[in-house]
């Protein structure tokens, strides 16, 4: 009875938003309802567009959960999308190098060093506002751009692929891709790893006492010290944890997708992130489905922007949309 | 009653969300009287005369001033019909005199040039006229609370006010000062203002009332003149019907049995010169030594702001003291976190609940394991064991007779009271050796008061010791073993229980050492 009754808003949020962004669909001379129609059922039509989907939302499952997790302890990783590229970076380079490398020993270098990477990524900003009491906003933010640099430099360096017309690595080894699932559409074995890492976040915030002294920091930092929990450092594990999490989507995207780092891998992944964290209202359990639904905007965006001409940004109209009357049905609840 | 009265108020009602604050009040002030409004906390005094001040609007129900419907839609509409409210915290600034505080919102004679000369004159008039003697040069801040609240009566009385209303105005005053406030009061109603008096202390109003209404969980239970009642009728009108007052501590005027405390066994908490400095270098505590048996209740007494704060904080392992020793049991613990302390150790109600004891985001399970989450029955290894910590939570829940809807309800869903109790189910669901209470009771209505005071008591019976640090001075002397005078950080003087006296305790809270109390420190 509960579940239902907390799903009403979202129903009545999405429905709202869709005939919102209607308007602006009609706008633009297309036939809303075929427009709607892609949007909502591209993902289930073909094999191909469901592993796109869920291609799509293994990155922002991920992002959402770097997200949440200091939000439960009432910090905010700006972060997602350098931590993503720095992963990426670290695991791109380790594959190159150790190219030669038995899978065995190359694919848990390769994850592992993409995992350390943005948990340093994140260490940063945690580091200064623990030392310095920097905002944590800006400094996590401002990371990105410094990643952007780096990934640029790393692309053109020595390790670029001459062939590629884009700024491109050559391909890592074949010891450090991800298993895949099923071959031909490509769905790799990262679906596995995102979906363990939710469920480990979900039992570790809700049943273990680290969580429980999360969820009290986020609840009330100077209760939680008075009561003999260490806030500061709990802001410091959640901001590196997030940024571990947030460096696997990178690893994710090179090891068990391209196979080799291409500049402007994260698109809008830290946007979407924060979106479907704020949507969840910073539930950990919500995460993951809410994760998939905005995957199925984004990829039934793309095919409406192919098959309509419709331009693929309406499909942030609608979940900008969404999450602004998620946010309002908070509102109509209290009155 | 011959008189006319002067203001009506007919079947307020007023709902806060479901709540019922006002079901249906009436209240009725004469000229020249005090009028006390006696209720446990929670009754609606404050919400009444709120409601009649305009800062709440009314969801049903008249206000008769004078003969005429009054519709009052904030405090400004208020004063300029002639009635002032002193609120329990004074809005003042703190940088401003007590002339540029009384001024603030009125015309004044000469608006460029801010020449208040004549306005200051009118003040002291006002103050000789009334016996409230204040400097109108001075600057707040360096004023004491006694003072601060005649500025703040004068500040109504310049205003020109016929009705008076003072919410809790005996809060943080020595006996002393209040002794000069009911002189005041009385000077005042000589000269035909009507006052009301807000308060939940029986003995005050019967001091100072001509007639008193009392209010309980929003209805108004009577109204009688001070002649016509004993102390017995408003015992019961407060209390209702359910609470046994025979056996209350609240009601026993400090006369029940002390069990003795062990002298020769080791002193639970020990202090050994325990000194803070703030990192500016600003002493906030010093030289503070003192011990607590086991089986002691050990009070602290002193105007807010004196220390108390920190002083429970040190003791609780909060913040490490600066300088100096503690002791618990024989063993040195200045330097143990609160996180350690809080296995067996100590237990802890701070003052401020919602900065320092609540976590309004989380639920009411959550809330009652703070603190204690890391130690047995709550978890196993790493683990928090939910369905042990929903049992107990339902238990205290019952026990501690916490309104909610259950463990899983949100902390912000509960009302100021039952946050309250909150804090007072966690603290005494754990052994300690030691309880830090700091102003426990504030906020509950007088069964659960009680309730507080006979765990307080049971709590001797088994060797442990409490330290209650409570600015409600007539709490320290109903329960205490001992009390402690705290004044600017220092402990001026420690009274033994048959050596407790309100006077002295007064004169101490004000910083006046007087001769008898210099004796008594060196008699023990």
């Amino acid at each position: 009875m509960t579940i239902v009754r907390k799903l009403v808003p979202y129903v009545i949020a999405i429905i709202a938003s869709f005939a919102a962004a209607g308007i602006f669909i009609a706008l633009t001379g297309a036939n809303v309802f075929q427009a709607y129609e892609t949007i909502l059922f591209t993902s289930f039509r073909t094999p191909n567009g469901f592993v796109q989907t869920l291609l799509k939302f293994i990155p922002l499952t991920l992002q959402a959960l770097a997200f949440t997790i200091p939000l439960t302890a009432g910090k905010f990783n700006m972060g997602g999308e350098g931590q993503m590229i720095v992963g990426a970076i670290a695991a791109s380079v380790v594959g190159i190098l150790g190219a030669d490398l038995p899978a065995v020993i190359l694919l848990p270098l390769v994850v592992l060093a993409g995992v350390a990477a943005g948990a340093i990524w994140g260490f940063i900003p945690a580091w200064l506002l623990y030392k310095f009491n920097i905002n944590e906003i800006l400094t996590s933010m401002l990371l990105n751009f410094v990643s952007f640099q780096i990934i640029d430099l790393v692309a053109t360096g020595s390790l670029r692929d001459p062939v590629a017309g884009h700024p491109t690595t050559v391909q890592i080894g074949q010891g450090g891709f991800l298993p895949m699932l099923i071959k031909n559409p490509p769905l790799n074995a990262g679906l596995i790893l995102a979906l363990l890492v939710a469920a480990g976040v979900y039992l570790y915030t809700t049943r273990t006492t680290g969580g429980y002294e999360l969820v009290a920091t986020g609840a009330n930092p100077r209760a939680a010290a008075v009561f003999g929990i260490n806030v500061k450092r709990m802001f410091v594990f959640s901001i590196v944890l997030a940024g571990a999490i947030a460096g696997l989507s990178g690893v994710i995207e090179v090891a068990g997708v391209q196979h080799r780092l291409i500049v402007g891998l994260q698109h809008n992944f830290l946007v979407l992130g924060v979106i479907i964290a704020l949507i969840s209202r910073g539930n950990n359990l919500a995460v993951p489905f809410v994760a998939f639904f905005i995957a199925i905007l984004e990829i039934g965006a793309s095919a409406m922007q192919r098959t309509m001409n419709v331009p693929i940004e309406m499909v942030f109209i609608v979940e900008a949309l969404v999450l602004l009357f998620v946010l309002l049905s908070d509102v109509f609840r209290r009155r | 009653m011959e008189k006319e009265a002067i203001l009506e108020l007919r079947n307020i009602r007023k709902v806060f969300d479901k709540n019922v604050a006002l079901d249906s009040v009436s209240f009725s002030l004469y000229p020249g009287e005090i009028h006390g409004l006696l209720g446990g906390n929670g009754a609606g005094k404050t919400t009444l005369m709120n409601v009649l001040y305009g800062l709440y609007r009314r969801d049903d129900g008249d206000i008769n001033f004078h003969g005429q419907k009054l519709n009052i839609q904030g405090p400004k509409d208020a004063i300029t019909h002639g009635i002032g409210m002193v609120h329990q915290h004074f809005l003042q600034i703190g940088s401003y005199t007590v002339l540029e505080n009384i001024v603030l919102g009125t015309d004044v004679s000469h608006p460029v040039t801010m020449k208040l000369s004549a306005e200051a004159q009118k003040i002291i008039d006002l103050g000789n006229r009334f016996r409230l003697p204040v400097d109108p040069n001075a600057v707040v801040d360096t004023l004491p609370v006694g003072t601060r609240q005649k500025v703040e009566i004068l500040k109504a009385l310049y205003r020109g006010v016929e009705v008076l209303i003072l919410d809790e105005p005996t809060t943080n005053l020595t006996p002393q000062e209040v002794d000069d406030l009911f002189e005041s009061l009385r000077v005042i109603v000589n000269e035909g203002l009507s006052i009301v008096f807000i308060t939940h202390k029986l003995r005050e109003v019967l001091h100072v009332c001509d007639r008193i209404t009392v209010l309980r969980e929003g209805r108004n239970i009577t109204s009688l003149t001070r002649a016509e009642a004993s102390e017995e009728i408003f015992v019961r009108a407060m209390v209702g019907d359910q609470m046994k007052i025979e056996g209350s501590v609240y009601f026993s005027h400090g006369s029940m049995a002390n069990t003795a405390v062990d002298e020769s066994a080791t002193p639970a908490l020990e202090m050994h010169d325990v000194g803070l400095k703030t990192k500016e270098g600003i002493s906030r505590l010093a030289g503070l030594n003192f011990q607590i048996r086991q089986g002691e209740l050990f009070g602290v007494a002193g105007v807010a702001g004196n220390g108390q704060r920190e002083l429970a904080e040190c003791v609780t392992g909060v913040v490490i003291p600066t300088e100096g020793k503690i002791l618990m049991k024989g063993q040195d613990v200045t330097d143990v976190p609160v996180c350690e302390l809080l296995k067996d150790w100590i237990s802890y109600i701070p003052e401020d609940r919602l900065h320092d004891g609540f976590l309004p985001k989380a639920n009411v399970a959550q809330n009652l394991i703070l603190g204690y989450h890391r130690q047995e029955p709550y978890c196993e290894g790493s683990f928090i064991k939910w369905d042990t910590v929903y049992d107990k939570v339902r238990g205290y829940i019952g026990e501690y007779k916490i309104k909610t809807n259950g463990p899983e309800d949100p902390g912000g869903n509960l009302s100021g009271g039952n946050i309250q109790r909150v804090m007072i189910a966690r603290a005494f669901s754990m052994n300690s050796h030691l309880m830090v209470a700091h102003n426990p009771t504030r906020g509950l209505d007088i069964p659960s008061m009680d309730f507080v005071y006979n765990k307080m008591l049971e709590r001797k019976e088994t060797g442990a010791s409490t330290l209650l640090i409570s600015e409600d001075l007539d709490e320290l002397l109903l329960i205490c073993d001992r009390i402690a005078v705290l004044y600017r950080g220092q402990i001026v003087g420690i009274l033994a229980r048959k050596d407790f006296d309100k006077y002295v305790i007064g004169r101490l809270m004000s910083g006046i050492q007087a001769e008898e109390t210099a004796d008594l420190r060196a008699a023990s």
